[in-house]
């Protein structure tokens, strides 16, 4: 197998509850001009492939956006694919692209990520449409929301390993801290642990300061080649080759009930990073992982995730994350970025947002306030649904 | 699809930059559309389920090939690939994790009709391998894992045939 995918250059939107001054397009647009800042170059004339990471049709109403997005950016008559994946769409995006790479089939592709789920509809219709991303004939139908999917299997992880909510209220508060030193973040807050548990209940045991937001954003990401990344992007060689170079994916059953006994965890998480971490050669990963950005749609997943990463022994994940062991201080620093919970979440843009936040902090450039100390491999997680499909991706410095 | 209402966004408040990139884009309109579709929707190999709560019987799905028990029911077992048996459950089982939802998606007229805040459970039926989820009405009740439930039938009428039932406790 060729040696792995460089990111060539990133660029990316601030990431808002509503930027009423842009349509999809107009976000996309602006992402890709900081791409190209970001790159050194004034445009895409070298770039053999584009991909569109978007999950939605029905918040845009509008069919086929890959096609328009794609001309929208002057891609055409370059080939052209778009990606879903429920939350997981930009990480899946990402790991096409990579195998897109790998495989020969080009040396260079636009990974294009954008989302407007913020208030161009009521929160009320943005809730009955993510609903649709469960079983409709089963889970839809009852008034299931995805709050209440995660929160019952965070009360089975509670009943079986004695989590409590003093420890997801650790996550919310944290995460919510570090957006503070992220200009793009969305709503950074300076809370305690008692806001979070005394904020109104959404799901029990979730609070509305446990849930993540609904935005609007947009991101890119230009992989490549190292060969093609030197010929033709000026700034690749200014700053240390970030390579991608590992990749997994792992799926599990829609409905959290067909998994049982096993609704404490997602096993399609555990799939994927043992995928890749085969893939980039780790071993030890709580040692070998130096900053990552985790999925957390709801701050109990950040503890569920820990665990399923293979990071802190099942059960265990509550009082590591409340212990600090993932604070910017800690052992593993992450979601420096203030992830889904502060930085914020416009769906497809977010795998690739936390894709951005790796390479920056590998390449050494986000705000001292949070940048790890010369980190060399970094770790993204994502997931769609109750972790129906995983993807974790994996990104190397090498000096 | 329509446009009701159109109204302009005035971002001229805005602090800009000497040299804004946008500045011939300064006037930004929004409208309101609608879209709505009204789907004719089969619920295929799953419909004898629906069928069977109009008559106040609980049904899942076995496999000859594996022997397990699905509830909701599958049609074709996903480790075996062969066609499932219906098979009669009592309609009793046991609480194994819940939530209580304090907001509703008003996904249809039952759903939106539900008091809130509203129990979703996940039930283990007794001779099923699969946790059923549905809404567990228990009001006042201290729920706990392991409490005994069984399924209370309705005779409707109902926005979707799933909600001719519900879990409320033994
Ligand atoms: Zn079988």
């Amino acid at each position: 197998m060729p040696s792995a995918p460089v990111i060539a250059a990133v660029g990316c939107t601030k990431i808002a509850s509503e930027h009423r001054d842009c349509n999809i397009r107009d976000l996309l647009a602006d992402a890709l001009l900081d791409l190209l800042a970001d790159a050194g170059l004034d445009g895409l004339d070298a770039v053999e492939h584009g991909l569109a990471s978007y999950e939605s049709d029905h918040f845009n109403m509008q069919m086929t956006l890959g096609a328009i997005l794609h001309d929208t950016i002057g891609m055409t008559p370059k080939p052209g694919v778009r990606i879903e994946g429920g939350g997981a769409t930009g990480a899946l995006a990402l790991r096409t692209a990579w195998a897109h790479i790998q495989s020969g089939l080009c040396d260079s592709i636009l990974v294009y990520g954008v989302e407007k789920n913020g208030r161009g509809l009521s929160s009320r219709t943005a809730n009955q449409l993510f609903a649709l991303s469960a079983d409709v004939d089963w889970e839809t139908a009852i008034g299931g929301t995805y709050t209440g999917f995660y929160a019952a299997m965070m009360r089975a992880h509670m009943a079986q390993y004695g989590t409590r909510e003093e420890h997801f209220a650790h996550v919310a508060a944290r995460n919510r801290r570090n957006a503070a030193f992220n200009p793009i973040a969305q709503k950074p807050m300076n809370i305690s642990i008692e806001d979070v548990l005394r904020s109104r209940p959404v799901a029990e045991p979730y609070k509305l300061l446990d849930c993540s937001l609904l935005s609007d954003g947009a991101a890119c990401i230009l992989l490549a080649s190292e060969a093609w990344a030197r010929e033709h992007v000026p700034a690749f060689e200014s700053r240390p080759p970030v390579f991608f170079t590992g990749t997994g994916c792992g799926t599990d059953t829609m409905r959290l009930g067909d998994r049982y006994p096993h609704i404490t965890n997602f096993r399609a998480k555990q799939t994927a990073a043992q995928a890749a971490y085969a893939m980039a050669g780790i071993g030890d990963p709580l040692r070998e992982i130096d900053v990552a950005e985790l999925y957390d749609s709801y701050s109990g997943v950040e503890i569920q995730a820990v665990e399923d990463l293979g990071w802190v022994q099942r059960g265990e994940g509550g009082t590591a994350v409340a212990g600090g062991t993932f604070d910017l201080d800690g052992a593993l620093p992450v979601n420096t970025s203030g992830g889904l919970l502060g930085r914020g979440a416009p769906v497809g843009a977010t795998g690739i947002l936390q894709a951005i936040e790796v390479a920056q902090q590998l390449w050494g450039l986000v705000d001292e306030r949070r940048q790890v100390a010369d980190a060399v491999r970094g770790l993204t997680d994502t997931h769609a649904g109750i972790a129906s499909i995983s993807v974790v991706n994996i990104f190397e410095r090498r000096d | 699809m329509s446009d009701k209402v159109s109204s302009l966004i005035d971002i001229t408040e805005r602090d800009w930059s000497a040299d804004d990139f946008w500045e011939n884009f300064r006037q930004i309109e929004r409208i309101t559309l609608e879209l709505s579709q009204r789907y004719h929707y089969s619920l295929g190999k799953q419909s004898r389920f629906f069928i069977e709560l109009a008559n106040r019987r609980f049904f899942a799905t076995a496999c000859a090939g594996c022997g397990q028990v699905y509830a909701p029911p599958r049609p074709l077992c996903p480790a075996c690939l062969q066609p499932s048996e219906w098979r009669e459950l009592t309609g009793e089982g046991s609480l194994e994790t819940w939530s209580t939802l304090h907001f509703s998606p008003g996904t249809n007229a039952d759903v939106a009709a539900l008091q809130r805040p509203y129990v979703l459970a996940y039930v283990l039926l007794d001779g099923a391998d699969t946790l059923f989820p549905h809404l567990l009405r228990a009001e006042g009740l201290c729920l706990r894992r392991g409490l005994r439930v069984r399924v209370a039938y309705n005779d409707g009428p109902v926005s979707h045939p799933i909600h001719l039932m519900c879990f409320v406790p033994a």
